[in-house]
């Protein structure tokens, strides 16, 4: 039952753009062919975009890919390919890719470890056991990732925990409890915040932890919304947050029962101590790119609608934009997982997961053009830039 | 989604014979399969013998796969033609074996003991004093029991041992009784114990462009998949005067088992799945029939039954946390009365009314609680003039299900046409179309964290057309050839999508299956001096493919888990007493998603089983011993992906009848 738990959890995440420029030099995964996909992809100073497949869950069939900026080419399972002697590949359930100061750090949530990959060949570096691996974010010293430290749907209530891995040594560091299904984790100042989802519990967690860096100890516990899940952090130190949303049931006019939603997985600011809705936002993912988060969802969720659409909202002034994916390239999106947009041409970049098979990346421009679509493995959900 | 499973939760060589007939009711007990205008595939008691349990035996059937989840308490589900194991109704003496929670009944709950045939129904039966029910299922494997002979003594008694790999161990005990009133008895008990461990083979080797090849090849050992099991049926046969006979089946199952779940790459300091599953199955059924006049005779059925499953989540990180228990009874009571009336030698009609009541219940926080009220109505005509026999089925089905969220109703018609026509006496030509529903199940519609919507049949059109031929005599060698070309069409499959809220998963009527299928069965037999050689084959393709989406990387791929082509082959040889059997399984290269790309695809593989028996006379009595070697080649092979299973392994049956 966790597994349904956790498949229904482990679908999207934002992964946060770190800018980051690399100058150029031959890596041996050069030589891995891919699928043309970017004809005439301009290169700019990133040289691949690195995409998480999550995999099926207990299907140990996670993958890691990337599209290479300078020939076009996507490349299917860069991991496998570069690492062809680690027995059973990267694992189960990739739940979040993050990047480093050249690192790339893959959370393999069924396999319950982190692995550290080299961004610039995709060969393995190291691996930490940390059971259910949800999330990481990083300050100079160490990595943080959240945890559920095995709770199972059903069982017994179990706090979750942020374990701290030194990123020299790749060794834990201890760790610190949190609320129950930790997810979204961002460092602001000196201090991580955790959201907390309870999703294993009849009523979930409705709160953030934040957790003292220099102490790391929980200080405090912020009000936000119930089910909370993506954290990221703007530079002005407020914290934005989205919620998994609540759900009842109702019957519909059969007289058959069905799920609908109460409250949307709406997005939240934590700001000075203080937590307020931004209104008019539905996320399913989201990313923070320059003083933007980009997020997609759908607009008619709480009518039972189907409608996706992108949301622009300003971390300053906290104004929304939105745009409609219909009319657009952008309706051929059937269930956006990932969302990443490129800081230099504000290219985004969209994981769509297919229930029947492989899924797709899809490159639309800032109209929302389509540039490119890739296919990718199962479930993509998770993508930075290299 | 390793917990799915917790939401519930030949060879026929008789190929082709002439046309099994058996309009009256006295003389040989009436059987639930013989009188079919379709001849099914069927395997014979004395063939049964010489299978290591049923879903050993349904292997050799054509058209079929079987699905292994692997190791002594690994799920075994039936799949016929590419349906879906949910299309496939299990028959015990003509009542069906329910599962109103997930309609996939584990084909390890049932002995061989007392089984006198199991047949394999690919579309539609169609035999005397049928009920409507089994009109209703797309495909049917059917088990016989056999009523107890007795060769001069009022008691017949066998003990069996069986054990070898995986530390199994089972002992068993029949005894069967005439009573002076005419009745008899049959009672028989299992046990089984198993430790279930195995080594496993994990490899993977990629081959790059400048020709090195790089891999790994790693050792593992399955864990976790111990078996205890008890099994005890208690069957009384009766026929108070020639035209009346009745029966009662009491049958109990307890098992407690681990459930290893998929391997998937986990840190060593973690087990991979300490879970555990206990199943409590009791059930009571009745047949009785009476043949009225030259022109009518009827036949009453009945059964109640009492399902129980516990799933037990264990928190493999956190050892010192309380597992999540899931515990679910399905409570079952089914009615069903058929009629013959025989207008003539030419014309037959058959009529049937069943009632179901199906109710689950389990411990789950906002759990529906579930009722289902069934009805099926069926009427089939069955017509013979001159050497074509035909039938034409009408079968109406209404369901009623209410829960605490509301109340629903579904109905669908099923018609049915089936024809045979000899050409010859040795060969014959025979087609069916039949168009037959699955209503959606307790866990498609109930399932508490996978929401839930109107959801309507799922549709399944089936034509079939096959050409048997027996061009042999009596005396001489035999020889027996049967082919079927058919097509059959999945509609409004029900399947689990996201919604816009991608964690809540519905379910709709999505997808759509289209299979084109052939199957090939021919067997051989002759007797040289002492020996009596056999050979048989069985050949099937299947090519079937999913036209669920358009436009998408899955359309028109193959469907996850069927094979386009697979066999077996079979070779015996008895002397003096002695029997012994190889038979080879293959199966081509087969893909687990529809989208039938590199990564995704499963590889071929080929097994090799062997056994040897001898049956001696002790003081006039009956010893058998039996070796039976499975996957003598130590091949590494899954049927489900990530279920390893398990490579060479022997089993030793002991068995003395008195």
């Amino acid at each position: 039952m966790k597994k349904i738990a956790l498949l229904a959890f482990s679908i999207a995440a934002a992964a946060i753009a770190v800018s980051c420029t690399k100058d150029e030099t031959t890596s041996r995964d050069a030589d891995l062919a891919g699928v043309n996909v970017a004809v005439g992809e301009e290169k700019g100073t990133f040289s691949k975009l690195f995409v998480l497949n999550e995999g099926n869950f207990l299907k140990n069939n996670s993958t890691l890919d990337f599209l290479r900026f300078s020939d076009g080419n996507y490349v299917s399972d860069a991991f496998g390919s570069m690492n062809p002697t680690v027995p059973q590949g990267l694992g189960d359930t990739g739940n979040d890719l993050a990047l480093r100061d050249g690192k790339l750090w893959l959370l393999m949530n069924g396999s319950s470890t982190v692995h550290i990959l080299d961004a610039e060949d995709e060969t393995l570096i190291a691996s930490v056991a940390i059971p259910d691996p949800r999330y990481v974010a990083f300050d100079d010293t160490y990595a943080y990732v959240s945890s559920y430290a095995g709770a199972v749907f059903g069982g017994e209530a179990a706090k979750g925990k942020v374990f701290r891995i030194n990123r020299k040594t790749y060794k834990t560091e201890g760790s610190v409890e949190t609320g129950c299904q930790p997810e979204g984790v961002a460092v602001a100042g000196n201090k991580l915040y955790v959201a907390n989802s309870g999703g294993y519990n009849t009523v979930h967690d409705d709160f953030v932890s934040v957790v003292d860096l220099d102490s790391f100890a929980v200080t405090e516990s912020r009000t936000v919304a119930s089910n909370l899940h993506f954290l990221t952090s703007s530079s002005n130190g407020d914290v934005w947050i989205s919620s998994y949303g609540e759900s009842t049931w109702t019957q519909d006019a059969e007289g058959g029962w069905i799920q609908s939603m109460s409250e949307p997985m709406g997005l939240y600011r934590l700001s000075g101590g203080v937590s307020s809705r931004v209104d008019g936002v539905h996320v399913s993912c989201m990313t923070l790119c320059g003083d933007v988060i980009y997020a997609v969802g759908n607009d008619e969720e709480l009518t039972g609608g189907y409608a996706l659409s992108l949301y622009k909202v300003s971390t300053i002034s906290g104004k929304v934009s939105k745009t409609a994916f219909s009319g657009t390239d952008a309706a051929s999106v059937g269930n956006p997982y990932g969302i990443l947009v490129n800081p230099e041409n504000e290219d985004i970049y969209i994981a769509d997961a297919s229930y029947t098979g492989p899924g797709s990346v899809k490159c639309f421009d800032k109209n929302l053009k389509l540039k490119w679509s890739a296919v990718a493995g199962m479930i993509p959900g998770h993508m930075v830039l290299y | 989604m390793r917990k799915s499973v917790l939401i519930f939760i030949l060879l026929t060589t008789g190929a082709a014979a002439a046309q099994e007939r058996s309009d009256t009711l006295a003389g040989a007990s009436v059987s639930s399969t013989f009188g079919s205008i379709l001849v099914p595939q069927r395997i014979d008691s004395g063939e049964l013998k010489t299978t290591a349990g049923l879903s050993e035996a349904i292997r050799r059937f054509s058209g079929v796969q079987l699905r292994d989840y692997g190791g002594v308490g690994g799920l075994k589900t039936i799949n016929v033609r590419s349906l879906g194991s949910e299309h496939t109704g299990i028959f015990i003496d003509g009542i069906q074996v329910d599962n109103a929670q997930n309609m996939q009944v584990d084909l390890g709950r049932f002995g061989l003991d007392g089984i006198r045939s199991v047949s394999l129904f690919s579309g539609q039966k169609v035999s005397v004093l049928q009920s409507a029910k089994e009109y209703s299922s797309a495909n049917a494997l059917y088990l016989d029991s056999g009523e107890p002979v007795f060769v001069g003594g009022n008691d017949n008694f066998r003990l069996g041992l069986r054990f070898g790999s995986f530390g199994t161990f089972s002992p068993s005990m029949s005894w069967e009784h005439k009573f002076r009133t005419g009745e008899s008895l049959r009672l028989t008990a299992e046990l089984v114990s198993s430790g279930g461990s195995y080594r496993f083979r994990v490899s993977d080797f990629r081959r790059f462009e400048d020709g090195t090849v790089e891999g790994y090849d790693t050792t593992m050992i399955r864990r976790n998949c111990d078996l205890g099991s008890i099994r005890v049926e208690g069957l009384l046969f009766s026929r108070p005067e020639s035209s009346s006979q009745w029966n009662l089946h009491l049958y109990f199952y307890d098992s407690e088992r681990g459930l290893p779940g998929p391997v998937f790459k986990r840190v060593d300091v973690y087990p991979l799945s300490e879970d555990r599953q206990s199943d409590r199955n009791a059930s009571l059924q009745a047949r009785w029939s009476r043949r009225l006049s030259d022109r009518w005779s009827l036949m009453w059925r009945t059964k109640v039954s009492r399902d129980f499953l516990e799933y037990s989540d264990f928190p493999e990180l956190r050892p010192e946390l309380d597992p999540a228990r899931f515990r679910y009874t399905n409570v079952n009571g089914y009615v069903s009365a058929a009629a013959l009336v025989r207008f003539s030698d030419r014309l037959r009609l058959n009529m049937a009314q069943d009632f179901q009541y199906n109710r689950l219940d389990a411990n789950l926080a906002s759990f529906a609680y579930p009722e289902r009220l069934s009805s099926w109505s069926a009427v089939s005509g069955m017509m013979s003039f001159g050497g074509l026999d035909a039938s034409l089925t009408l079968l109406y089905q209404k369901i009623h299900d209410s829960s605490r969220n509301g109340a629903s109703d579904r109905d669908a018609v099923m018609p049915s046409l089936v024809m045979k026509y000899n050409l010859r006496d040795n060969l014959t030509v025979s087609g069916f179309a039949k168009r037959s529903y699955r209503m959606p199940t307790f866990n498609d519609i109930y399932y508490t964290t996978a929401g839930a919507k109107s959801l309507k049949p799922e549709d399944a059109v089936q034509f079939d057309l096959g050409v048997g031929w027996t061009p042999c005599n009596s005396s001489g060698p035999h020889f027996a050839f049967k082919a079927d070309v058919y097509h059959n069409r999945l509609r409004n499959k029900i399947i689990a999508v996201p919604t816009s809220n991608q964690f809540r998963w519905s379910m709709y009527n999505l997808g759509e299956v289209r299979v084109l299928g052939a199957d090939f069965i021919s067997s051989f037999e002759k007797t040289v001096g002492r020996d009596r050689l056999g050979a048989s084959g069985r050949y099937t393709f299947q090519q079937s493919r999913d036209f669920t989406s358009p436009g998408s990387v899955t359309y028109r791929g193959q469907i996850p888990y069927i094979p386009i082509h697979s066999g077996s082959f079979n070779l015996f040889n008895e002397y003096r007493g002695w029997r012994a059997d190889l038979t080879v399984f293959a199966m081509s290269e087969r893909w687990n998603t529809s989208a039938n790309l590199p990564p995704y695809r499963m590889s071929p593989w080929v097994t090799l089983d062997a056994a040897a028996s001898k049956t001696f006379d002790v003081g006039g009595n009956d010893l058998s011993v039996r070796l039976t070697l499975n996957n003598i080649l130590n091949r590494q092979y899954e049927i489900v992906d990530n279920y390893p299973m398990p490579g060479l392994n022997a089993l030793v049956r002991v068995e003395y009848s008195f």
